[in-house]
């Protein structure tokens, strides 16, 4: 290989241009099985983005097999952990024996909630725990982990560990959440734990004033993303006591702030190391496991890996919430909408999230791309004894476009307008406020749909 | 433990390997070979797909000592040391790799229908890809990829082609629970 390269970087360069149809920097190492040269992105290169063809710089590793994600990693002498979920949705944790763990051959360290010391994390309310220490809130909490010096012994330890529940009662529909009499998932708190309202204009005058008002009910279910990749770390300390943690995080440097928060260590002395990341579409966004592989890193003198069973990416990860939507919309004869009143309620499942950013979108985004002047948006996010909501592609803006666009249909429907012709006599125009005030620019809603309409034949006749 | 022989992009290896042992962890954990994942560890998501013998198998599902005496292909030995396969060039140039996690058990499955249908229609390819699950890019770059390399590899592609060539399925001692497709 050494005999291949030019002396200086400026040769190298030179080189790797010569002939090449598109300027890209070279490579400063070849894989070693592959001297086929990588591609690298393009920096500081103003290019005419809009209508071009673009290759994307980590395609060619993904496509050799050679891009290392979290779990194609290994660090010498590093064990795996297993957490052991729950299994049980609300209960108080009375016992938790781990010695018939301890005791196996190959395990390496167990570690349970109250060895954390700072056990609660979360984007914007620190009310999950690492490790549920003295209540279980939903099944897919973790109450216990090994790291052990194989998968296989970690996932045995982890059936050797024996809790003790008190099972309490359990809410699962946001509705009963909701009353007063209803088990509460963070006592002393209610289980509303965030609420928005907005408001503009007289919303019910002019219900009460339009020529029809449509009502209806839409609900979303919850939604799991199912990267392909499952979540992923590896923790691993240094002689200094500085940790570093690799990781499948999307959002590293609030990462490193959580972990070094739940572990009480000043945050310079954490490192987080993201990679390429399998999938991410919000289900990585905050941390899950990393504080639990550090700890089992730092009990066992060793670095500390832990991968997701598919399982676990289902109930021990976040999901997209659940949305019950009620729409009451008052609407004139000719189709043009006079008041929308829109309330909300968020299944957020045992812990917040990203349910306050979720439950904002959603509020803002509610009554859609449409001139409205009097709206009422009000919206609740409630605990329930679920696997947790939290971020999922759009926070919230998809659940609300299926409820006011079904809407829409249905008022084209009853008012024998053309569903085209009813979203652009509504829509959005240049300079059009929404509803919180913000005046928006660069409007291209009714262009879009024209264009939409003539691409697919919308206004031709239909046999 | 009898060693196993097994030959891995081209290269004998014999390998003592604890019974339990998927074809799988053999090869990302003894041989270090790291492009195929395990993504769901039941055969449903295909991230783990190398090919035995010509065939496409979740290595997730197939044990070690099943592959004994085979030859098996991983994503890493698809490419020469000078130049990509047409199909990873497909892949490429097509935008059919986002996170790219997927990408190494789709293109080997989209290697196994080319060997054995050179021409495939989109339909063909869409039940060859069956079963490797994308979330990212859709599946729509990834057939238009291997209609561009099945026209790399043999020149042609016909939509129209009378011929609905079915993928063979890998033969395996005690019945199949290799997971082939």
């Amino acid at each position: 290989m050494s005999d291949r390269r030019p002396v200086t970087e400026q040769e190298a360069l030179r080189e790797s241009l010569r002939g090449l149809e598109t300027a890209r920097l070279p490579a400063t190492v070849p894989p070693a099985q592959f001297p086929i040269e990588t591609l690298v992105p393009e920096v500081r290169q103003q290019t005419p983005a809009v209508g071009q063809r673009a290759t994307r710089p980590d395609a060619r590793l993904h496509g050799l097999g050679q891009t290392k994600y979290i779990d194609d990693l290994a660090l010498p002498g590093m064990l795996h952990a297993r957490i052991k979920r729950a299994g049980i949705a609300a209960a108080r944790i009375a016992r938790i024996d781990t010695r018939a763990a301890e005791a196996m051959p190959g395990v390496m360290a167990v570690l349970t909630g109250r060895e954390i010391p700072a056990n609660s994390f979360g984007p914007s309310l620190q009310d999950q725990p690492v490790l549920a220490d003295e209540r279980v809130r939903h099944a897919g909490d973790g109450v216990a982990a090994v790291a052990a010096v194989t998968e296989e012994i970690a996932a045995q330890a982890v059936e050797r560990i024996v809790v003790e529940y008190e099972p309490l009662p359990a809410v699962f529909d946001p509705f009963e959440a909701m009353r007063e009499d209803a088990p509460r998932v963070h006592p002393p708190a209610g289980n509303v734990y965030a609420h928005k309202i907005i408001r503009k204009g007289d919303v019910e005058r002019a219900l009460a004033e339009a020529d029809r008002v449509f009502e209806g009910r839409w609900t979303t279910q919850m939604v799991e993303h199912v990267p392909i990749e499952p979540h992923a770390a590896i923790a691993a300390w240094d002689a200094n006591g500085r940790l570093t943690v690799y990781s499948t995080l999307g959002r590293i440097t609030l990462g490193r702030a959580d972990i070094a928060r739940t572990l009480a260590l000043p945050v310079n002395r954490v490192q987080v190391v993201g990679t390429i990341v399998g999938g991410n579409f919000g289900g990585k966004n905050e941390i899950s496991q990393e504080p639990v592989l550090a700890l089992l890193a730092k009990k066992a003198g060793r670095p500390v890996k832990g991968v997701f069973t598919r399982g676990e990416e289902f109930y021990a990860s976040t999901t997209r919430h659940p949305f019950f939507m009620d729409y009451s919309t008052g609407v004139g004869r000719d189709g043009r909408i006079r008041a929308r009143k829109v309330r909300l309620v968020l299944d957020g499942g045992a812990y917040c999230s990203w349910s306050e950013t979720t439950l904002g979108k959603a509020c803002i985004l509610a009554t859609g791309p449409y001139k409205i002047e009097h709206v009422q948006v009000e919206a609740f996010a409630v605990y329930t004894n679920k696997t947790v909501a939290g971020a999922m592609r759009g926070f919230g803006a998809p659940q609300v476009c299926f409820a006011y666009e079904s809407q829409m249909d249905e008022i084209a429907a009853a008012l024998a307008i053309d569903p085209l012709e009813i979203r652009l006599a509504n829509a959005f125009d240049e300079g059009a406020a929404s509803p919180t005030g913000q005046t928006l620019e660069s409007v291209v809603v009714k262009a879009s749909l024209e264009q939409a309409a003539a691409r697919f034949g919308w206004r031709e006749p239909r046999s | 433990m009898t060693p196993l022989r097994i030959t891995v992009n081209g290269r004998e290896h014999v390998l003592p390997a604890p019974p339990e042992t998927t074809l799988l962890a053999l090869l990302r954990e003894h041989l270090g070979l790291t492009g195929a994942k395990l993504g769901c560890d039941v055969g449903d998501c295909g991230a783990c797909t190398v090919l035995v013998d010509g065939l496409a198998v979740n290595a997730c599902l197939m044990l070690a000592a099943q592959a004994d005496g085979r030859s098996v292909l991983t994503i890493e030995g698809l490419a020469t040391p000078d130049a990509l396969h047409p199909i990873q060039q497909a892949f490429e140039r097509h935008a059919a790799l986002q996170c790219g996690f997927c990408g190494p058990g789709v293109i080997l499955s989209a290697k196994a229908l080319l060997d054995a249908n050179p021409a495939p229609t989109a339909a063909e390819i869409r039940e060859a890809l069956a079963g490797n699950l994308c979330r990212c890019t859709g599946y729509a770059k990834m057939i238009t990829a291997v209609h561009a390399a099945a026209q790399a590899l043999h020149g042609a592609t016909d939509e129209r082609s009378p011929r609905a060539t079915p993928v063979p399925r890998l033969p395996l001692p005690g019945g199949g629970t290799g997971g082939p497709r």
